[in-house]
């Protein structure tokens, strides 16, 4: 077991060009630590760096407190699942299995016991003599797991292991994985770009961007409060709605965020003075489809008009596509032309393309962010958390 | 019915003129074939088969040393491929995956190839009689390795261009060193490409005149040069030349047969998607 330290890494592949860019973070022993980003950010480069399978160009890693930057690959202890299972495919699964412990001159018998082991909680028994080529893709994903969990190595990287699975079974091994996770208490570095994966599976989730990272925190945490609008979008399905406003006084200390599409929304008297140097000043609104509902459940919550555009009914939930329209009192301001923004309802309501309806909108976990940098302009955190009524 | 007759009908048209293009590319051969199967006499006939006899190839195994010859090509090309293709795949290797030299080592290993033969041979030639490797196997094993060598690289440097690069990685990361991801993992798996080179490298040897010629003496000479002194001042014996063809072609036609195989042979399926 050991921790994973990354100091100022970076990757270079020419002298302004960046792979990884400063990165440092501190994973701890046996802790289960999701990599998120969209493509090319950066997070699959950091994991062969943590593995040894690329140079670092700048910084330090440490595995288990000692640095690792001049150790082979071979020598850091660590097993690599790859998104391309990387089957050995002359071998028999038991041999894929043997093959680390065999590289390490471990007795033959231990091998056999240790793959034995290994194929039975996967349930790999009955397809130890076939080849990869012979196997599902499910079975190869699960081979490439056991040729990493045969060899007890101090921890688990795992390059999108999941991302060639069907849905149904990518439900299936996401499940598996925390198991495993549990039962090896082994630290994992999960790299992915399915925000399910992110939000179900880690300890943490660090998210990535350009070869930066841009947060590191508890799935949750991260959720309520995103570092930038980046986060805000790529965390969930559907993404956050941003839309800019402007910020305005109404009479005294209120604060009132106007968007192009004529909302008005009263900013709670909590947020006030944290927002108070944004008066008058442009910001993105940031609200989240399921802060939406069919009808209210406290005093403050808004009506907001809201003309459909396209439905989507999931089964579980209902999520509507549509234009927001003007909420009484305020007199819309034009800021930006009209956009759609998604809502989540609950399965129950019944909607179609071209009707208006009046939802109410939870104003509380509301998110404002600066224009300029997109980052999140800090405020306090929800006193009460919103609770779904159907 | 008509749509079906119509098809039937440009059916017919189609494999009509698909037998008459496999009769322009084939006839030849066949004309060979059957030209080494007539009496000398009778070779230049206008008559399709105006006799049968096996002289020609009994007279060429017996009188003119062939079987002699045959055993020097095989041993040539064999060696010259057996010599040539661990270089050429720890080369191929080499640039596949490292920077090693840059794209400029990767065209100045295809640089002796880019000069004709004939600009090699004579050099060769004085460095072979100066180590007294002239008229000898080894010698010309030796030559058709090093000729070889750059056309086999590439060859593997393309393949090994499309081994996923993720299985080094997992043998890396499984407790091998570099030489072992390659030797375990990278060798075994690209045995269908390391044939294939070896099948075109054979028959690049076994064509080779031009520095068998040059190189080689009475005892040590290949088909292409025996085929050759076929054709004395007293005219050519087209009929003994033609059985030399058909001997010579031989082992080719069954190259020709393993190198498809090979080539076809995905044994990567299975181990990435």
């Amino acid at each position: 077991m050991a921790s994973i330290e990354l100091r100022h890494v970076s990757k270079r592949y020419a002298p302004t060009v960046y792979g990884v860019r400063d990165v440092s973070l501190r994973i701890e022993d046996g802790e289960f630590i999701i990599f998120l980003g969209p493509s090319g950010c950066g997070k699959s480069t950091t994991l062969r760096m943590i593995a040894g399978l690329e140079s670092v160009s700048d910084g330090e890693i440490l595995i288990g407190g000692q640095a690792v930057n001049a150790i082979p690959p071979r020598d850091r202890n660590v097993a690599v699942v790859f998104q391309s299972y990387a089957l050995y495919p002359h071998m028999s699964v038991a041999q894929n299995m043997a093959f680390g412990l065999k590289m390490r001159g471990t007795d033959p018998g231990l091998i056999r016991s240790k793959v034995d082991q290994a194929a039975t909680l996967l349930g790999l028994t009955p397809y130890l003599d076939r080849k990869p080529a012979a196997l599902s893709g499910g079975q190869r994903q699960r081979v490439a797991l056991g040729r990493a969990i045969v060899r007890d190595p101090a921890a688990f990287l795992l390059d999108e292991p999941l991302s060639n699975l069907d849905a149904q079974l990518r439900g299936e091994m996401r499940l598996e994985l925390v198991k495993l996770h549990r039962r090896l208490g082994r630290t994992i570095v999960h790299v992915t770009h399915d925000q399910v994966e992110a939000m179900t599976m880690g300890d943490r989730i660090c998210i990535m961007r350009g070869g930066a990272m841009i947060q590191v925190g508890r799935p949750l945490e991260v959720y309520a409060n995103p570092a930038e609008t980046f986060v805000a979008r790529f965390l969930a399905t559907p993404p956050m709605n941003l839309m800019p406003a402007v910020l305005r006084g109404a009479g005294g200390d209120d604060l009132v965020v106007e968007t192009g599409e004529g909302l008005a929304l009263a900013v709670p008297s909590p947020y006030r003075s944290a927002y108070a140097a944004y008066r008058d000043k442009p910001v993105i609104l940031g609200l989240r489809p399921e802060d939406f509902y069919e009808a209210p459940h406290a005093s403050d919550w808004q009506p907001v008009p809201f003309t459909v555009v396209a439905v989507e009914a999931l089964g579980a939930e209902l999520v509507l596509v549509g234009q927001v329209g003007a909420t009484g009192g305020v007199a819309p301001q034009k800021i930006a032309p009209p956009q759609e923004i998604a809502v989540r309802l609950s399965r129950h309501v019944v909607a179609e393309p071209g009707q208006m309806l009046t939802l109410s909108l939870d104003p509380n976990p509301m998110h404002l962010f600066d224009v300029e940098t997109t980052r999140l302009i800090p405020r306090p955190a929800p006193g009460v958390p919103a609770r779904r009524v159907a | 019915m008509s749509t079906a007759f119509g098809s039937t009908r440009s059916n017919i048209g189609l494999h009509v003129g698909l037998m008459a293009m496999c009769l322009v590319i084939v006839l030849p051969p066949l004309w060979v074939l059957r030209t080494s199967l007539v009496p000398e006499p009778q070779a230049y006939s206008t008559s399709v088969m105006p006799g049968f006899t096996l002289d020609n190839y009994i007279a060429l195994l017996t009188r003119n040393k062939f079987g002699v010859f045959y055993l020097n090509s095989v041993v040539v090309a064999l060696g010259s491929v057996v010599v040539a293709l661990p270089f050429a795949a720890m080369t191929g290797y080499a640039f596949a995956r490292f920077r090693t030299g840059g794209r400029f080592a990767r065209f100045l290993v295809l640089a002796t190839q880019m000069l004709p033969p004939v600009a090699l041979v004579l050099p060769t030639f004085a460095i072979f009689r100066a180590t007294g490797l002239t008229n000898s196997v080894p010698g010309l094993i030796l030559a058709y390795a090093a000729i070889n060598l750059p056309f086999l690289t590439w060859i593997l440097m393309g393949f090994f261009e499309g081994v996923p690069i993720d299985l080094e990685w997992a043998a890396m990361t499984d407790g091998a060193t570099a030489w072992g991801a390659f030797w375990r993992i990278v060798v075994p798996v690209s045995l269908p490409g390391l044939a294939a080179a070896g099948v075109l490298g054979f028959i690049l040897s076994w064509n080779e005149f031009l520095f068998a010629l040059v190189l080689t003496g009475p005892s040590t000479q290949t088909i292409p040069v025996a085929l050759a002194s076929l054709q004395s001042s007293n005219g050519v014996q087209i009929a003994k030349v033609s059985a030399g063809v058909v001997l010579a072609v031989l082992p080719l036609v069954i190259a020709s047969r393993f190198i498809q195989r090979f080539i076809v042979q995905g044994l990567t399926f299975g181990s990435v998607k």
